[in-house]
C-alpha cells in the first residue's frame, strides 16, 4: 500500500488517538507522543507497526497523539489514517487486510 | 455538547457570544479567520470556540464554567481535521503561555514564547529543520526579510546596500502566500535581481519570518489598526533563535512611508533587536519606487511603465507570468 497523501484520522479526545500518515521515502518512522509512554510505548509502537505492516504501508512518517487509547481504537485509527493517505475507494477488504 | 464548525460567517448572536467569549479569555478576534469552531452545551450557549487562520489554530478559548470537559480537545480536534480536509497539514498554534502544557500534550511543540502569547508546530523537528537546512557563514552576517511582490529597483537597493555593510547577508523571501506574486516567482525574482551581489544568499523564509503565523497583521492589513499590531512573537523568533544560529547580528530594512502595519513592525525591531545583541539598520529607500505602485500599474495593465522601477530580470519573469500582459481589446 503506497501512501500517496498525508491524511488523518481520530480525535485528541481522552481515549481516543490522533494519526497522521504522511508519504516518506524510506522505510517507516513513527513518532509517538503519550502521557503513557513510559506504561505503553512499547505496545502502541507494537500496535501501530503490526497494522502497518498488514496494510503493507512500507514507506511512510506516521505521528501518533495518543490521549490512553486501547489496543483497538489504535488499530482502529492507523488503518483509517492509511486508507484516507491512499484515497481508497472505500471497498474496505473486511477479514482480509482489515481484520 | 456539539462543536460546529463554520466557513461562512457566522450570525449576529453566534458573533457576539463568541467575540465574548474571547474577550473573557483576554483574547482578540484577529479577523482573518478561515473557519470558526463553536462548542455548545445542551442549552445551545457557547462554552468554547477556536479558530484556523491560514496554517495558525488561534483564537482557542473555553469558558471557566465548562474547563475540564475536554472541550477544548473536541475543539482542537475538529480544526485540526479540517485543515487536513483543506490540504493543509504544517499547523501552527497561537495560544497564552498558560496553556503550553495542555497543548504540548495534544501533538504541538513550542517555537517562541513571548511574555503573552506562545507559538507551537505540530511537528517535533519544524524549527530545527529548517533552521539546519540553512548554510552557517562566517564573518559578520545581517540579514534582510523581504516579501518582494514583485522585487524592484529599491528592493535591490537595500540588499546592495545590505551586503556591503557586512561579510556576508542572508536574505529571506516570505513564503507565506496572499500576495499578488506566488512565493516560488517572488523567490525566483530575488534570486535573479540579487545574483550578481557577492556574498547575498537568497533563502526561502519557510514559514518562520513574516507569516500568517508569527505576524499576522502584516497579511491582514488593516492599516486602520496599525497601533494595536502584534509583531514581537516573529521579532522575538528571529531574535532568540533565528539570529543566535546564524550568528547574524544587523538585520536591515527599508524606511516604510506607505504602509502603517510595517512601520510599527520596524519600530517594534528598533525597540527590541538591540537588547539581544542585534543592530537594526533603517535604510532610506529609492525615492518613487515602490511595489505597491507596480503592482498597481499591473493592475492597470501599464505594464510597460513598471520597466524604470524593476530589474529586467523582474520585468521578464513578470511578463512570463499569465494574465500579466496588457488587456485584451
Amino acid at each position: 500500500m503506497e501512501i500517496i497523501k498525508t491524511a488523518v484520522a481520530g480525535t485528541l479526545e481522552s481515549s481516543d488517538c490522533m494519526v497522521t500518515i504522511e508519504p516518506a521515502q524510506r522505510g517507516l518512522e513513527i513518532d509517538l507522543d503519550s502521557a503513557v509512554i513510559r506504561q505503553y510505548g512499547k505496545r502502541i509502537m507494537e500496535v501501530a507497526s503490526e497494522t502497518l505492516d498488514r496494510l503493507g504501508v512500507q514507506n511512510a512518517r506516521v505521528t501518533i497523539v495518543d490521549k490512553g487509547a486501547l489496543d483497538c481504537t489504535i488499530k482502529a485509527r492507523v488503518e483509517c489514517a492509511a486508507m484516507r493517505a491512499v484515497e481508497h475507494d472505500g471497498r474496505v477488504n473486511w477479514g482480509g487486510v482489515i481484520r | 455538547m456539539g462543536i460546529a464548525v463554520y466557513s461562512t460567517p457566522l450570525t449576529k448572536r453566534q458573533q457576539q457570544e463568541y467575540l465574548r467569549l474571547l474577550d473573557s479569555c483576554d483574547l482578540r478576534d484577529e479577523g482573518d479567520a478561515d473557519i470558526i469552531a463553536l462548542a455548545t452545551d445542551d442549552d445551545g450557549s457557547l462554552v468554547g470556540c477556536g479558530a484556523l487562520a491560514g496554517n495558525t489554530v488561534k483564537q482557542l478559548a473555553v469558558s471557566q464554567d465548562a474547563e475540564g470537559q475536554g472541550i477544548m480537545a473536541s475543539i482542537l480536534s475538529s480544526l485540526i481535521s479540517e485543515a487536513y480536509a483543506m490540504g493543509r497539514h504544517r499547523l501552527f498554534l497561537c495560544t497564552k503561555p498558560d496553556n503550553s502544557r495542555m497543548f504540548s500534550s495534544m501533538g504541538f511543540y513550542p517555537v517562541i514564547e513571548t511574555g503573552d502569547a506562545l507559538l507551537m508546530e505540530n511537528r517535533r523537528d519544524g524549527f530545527e529543520s529548517f533552521i539546519d537546512s540553512i548554510p552557517r557563514y562566517t564573518g559578520v552576517c545581517g540579514a534582510v526579510v523581504c516579501n518582494c511582490d514583485p522585487f524592484t529597483l529599491g528592493h535591490r537597493h537595500l540588499i546592495r546596500y545590505a551586503a556591503s555593510r557586512c561579510d556576508n547577508l542572508y536574505v529571506f523571501a516570505v513564503s507565506e502566500r496572499g500576495s499578488m506574486f506566488e512565493p516560488a516567482v517572488r523567490l525566483e525574482m530575488i534570486r535573479r535581481g540579487t545574483a550578481d551581489i557577492p556574498f547575498c544568499h537568497v533563502f526561502e523564509s519557510d514559514l518562520y519570518l513574516v507569516s500568517r503565523a508569527t505576524f499576522p497583521a502584516y497579511f491582514i492589513r488593516d492599516e486602520e489598526r496599525a497601533d494595536l499590531v502584534r509583531s514581537d512573537l516573529d521579532i522575538e523568533l528571529f531574535a532568540k533563535r533565528i539570529a543566535p544560529a546564524l550568528n547574524i547580528t544587523i538585520r536591515f530594512a527599508g524606511e516604510e512611508p506607505f504602509s502603517a502595519v510595517t512601520r510599527a513592525y520596524n519600530e517594534r525591531m528598533k525597540e527590541l533587536l538591540p537588547s539581544y545583541g542585534i543592530t537594526f539598520e533603517e535604510i532610506p529607500r529609492l525615492q518613487g519606487i515602490s511595489a505597491g505602485k507596480v503592482r498597481d500599474l499591473i493592475a492597470e495593465g501599464e505594464i510597460g511603465k513598471i520597466r524604470e522601477m524593476v530589474p529586467e530580470s523582474t520585468y521578464e519573469i513578470i511578463q512570463r507570468q499569465p494574465g500579466s500582459g496588457p488587456a485584451c481589446p
